[in-house]
């Protein structure tokens, strides 16, 4: 976009950049200093010897992927749906789910508190996988159904013609021309079940049963408050995480810009 | 022949078209049952149990609980902390969105403009938004702490008279809030507008330069106004990101000193879990979703005048 030619321009943008962007390494820096603060390598062999600490993973993991299986199977049917097939009252579904692009999760603490008591659920990871996919239905679909509506008319009319139901024009023509937009609807339906915080704060009472975000608190207890290994399990939960997008960059990237593409 | 003439007339008269000629296609409510069962049903469900309770004191646990009729709603228009919460979530997105954008377009605008490092620049960036803010929240409370390592920068840079406990104090507790959430989402926004930029049309700059504009002219008059589609996209977002704002007050600094952090959301969550005023936070809860779906559908009716397509 700019034009730097000269040497001396181009060490001022390279200057401007790298002074920009220390604030944002700044705060992972103060994580991992912290965390060797003291015992240092000590602190990260407490942490580890914390019985179930790896139960926190595990537990993320199934909530994630359950969140992610639901919301792929619910959203590709409904993105094709909406975006293809012939439904009476079709615009006004479709706003009503939109509509649930504002809910705050934080409204749906008391009903869901009571009902999931109610049903015994309280205490599950459905009380957790639930309403997490309920939240991000709407936003996956409303992508979805945009990128479906781009698929030519012609080539499902042609399946049709050679008598194919929708059924198998969903299965041939739809799962796998949706691919890309499946990764993004993976990724950000990953981080936010991944990163969730008060759901299982809330719905997840029983220690065997929590999530990593859930780490720091425990670790409050756990270590009477010793800052310097409640960093070093923030560094080792963040790690996943730093290590998956480093792998999936691209992916990362393009699954979240392909939110703001209209 | 007199099919199809019969169906122009029918759609030129602007009625649904239905064409007899083509077989009847079954209805494809049933693809979309699922995602209205799972969305619709199970939010509406609680929008609909959450306005019930909102008229109701109780406690949450208690058996039957008095109904009140309105009386959680009028309250809350005469509670100072609702209109403090307000007021920080206003500053907050205020704030927030103006330097994300400022700084998500320098930062854009600065990758593309073939500097050494760029893909560790861009990491770096881009790692606060795939990290859990509740991971992040016990780090920030150490890094703004009164001995924590912001002084300690401040300090070494030569401005140490600035040192002052961050977050324990009401004057700059919601500052640190919003430096947070800065810090988190500035990722996200340079992804969307590089992903812009990229989209501009490489000509229109060249003749610019032909023309004698310099870096800055060109950034003003040709690539900012080329990213309003993405700038109204991201209004949308941290408006709607304000106001559901959480994780970052509620472990940093608990809505405190002194409710200086206060946001809905946590307001919502001190009313319902901590302090069992169940109905109370019912009642801020319906009128937080009313404020919510009010400011999308005003920001779509804005958006939709200024770039004028439906």
């Amino acid at each position: 976009m700019f034009e730097v030619r000269k040497w001396w321009s181009k060490g001022l943008l390279q200057l401007i950049a790298t002074l920009l962007v220390l604030p944002y390494l700044f705060p992972l820096i103060a994580m991992v200093q912290g965390s060797f603060a003291g015992d240092g390598w000590g602190n990260y062999r407490d942490v580890l010897q914390v019985p179930g600490f790896f139960r926190f993973f595990v537990n993320s993991a199934i909530i994630a992927a359950g969140v992610i299986v639901l919301v792929y199977a619910v959203t590709m049917l409904a993105a094709y749906g909406f975006a293809k097939l012939r439904i009476r009252f079709r615009e006004i579904y479709f706003w009503m789910l939109l509509a649930c692009l504002t809910l705050p999760e934080v409204v749906l603490l008391t009903p869901l508190f009571t009902t999931t008591q109610a049903v015994g659920l309280f205490n599950t990871y459905w009380a957790v996988i639930l309403p997490l996919a309920a939240l991000q239905v709407p936003f996956a679909v409303l992508l979805t159904r945009n990128f479906i509506h781009g698929l030519p008319d012609e080539m499902f009319e042609a399946a049709r013609v050679d008598g194919a139901s929708s059924f198998r024009g969903f299965i041939h023509l739809v799962i796998p021309l949706t691919r890309p937009i499946a990764a993004a609807v993976l990724i950000f339906t990953l981080i936010g079940a991944w990163n969730d915080y008060l759901m299982p704060l809330v719905f997840l009472q029983s220690q065997d049963m929590q999530t990593i975000t859930l780490v720091p608190r425990f670790f409050v207890g756990e270590f009477s408050n010793d800052q310097t290994k409640i960093l070093a399990s923030a560094v080792l939960t963040a790690l996943p995480e730093i290590g998956a997008y480093l792998c999936l960059q691209r992916l990362f990237e393009r699954g979240l810009s392909a939110g703001a593409i209209k | 022949m007199t099919v199809s003439a019969q169906e122009r007339l029918t759609r030129a008269a602007g009625y649904p078209s239905r064409p007899r000629g083509r077989r009847l296609q079954a209805s494809g409510l049933p693809w979309i049952l699922p995602a209205l069962v799972l969305g619709v049903g199970l939010i509406y469900y609680c929008i609909g149990y959450t306005v019930y309770i909102s008229t109701l004191n109780w406690d949450g646990a208690s058996p039957d609980p008095l109904s009140v009729g309105f009386r959680n709603y009028s309250n809350i228009f005469s509670d100072p902390v609702f209109w403090k919460s307000i007021e920080h979530t206003v500053a907050f997105f205020v704030t927030t969105f103006v330097l994300q954008t400022a700084l998500g377009v320098v930062f854009a605008v600065i990758m593309h403009s073939r500097i050494r490092l760029a893909v560790v620049y861009k990491v770096i960036i881009f790692v606060p938004v795939v990290l859990a803010p509740a991971i992040m929240a016990p780090v920030f409370r150490q890094v703004y702490a009164a001995n924590g390592q912001f002084n300690w920068v401040l300090s070494h840079l030569g401005l140490g008279f600035l040192a002052q406990p961050w977050i324990g104090q009401t004057s700059t507790s919601l500052a640190v809030i919003i430096a947070i959430t800065i810090w988190q989402w500035t990722g996200l926004t340079f992804v969307l507008y590089y992903a812009a930029m990229s989209q501009i049309d490489q000509s229109l700059l060249e003749a610019a330069r032909i023309d004698g504009a310099g870096n800055i002219r060109v950034l003003w008059s040709i690539i900012w106004p080329n990213l309003r589609g993405t700038t109204l996209s991201l209004a949308i977002l941290s408006a709607i990101g304000a106001l559901k704002t959480f994780d970052v007050p509620w472990l940093v600094t608990v809505a405190g000193p002194s409710n200086s952090t206060q946001f809905l959301g946590t307001y919502i969550y001190q009313m319902t879990i901590q302090l069992a005023h169940v109905g109370y936070g019912a009642a801020l809860s319906i009128i937080l979703l009313v404020i919510a779906l009010v400011m999308a559908i005003i920001l779509q009716v804005a958006a939709r005048e200024r770039t004028g397509r439906p």
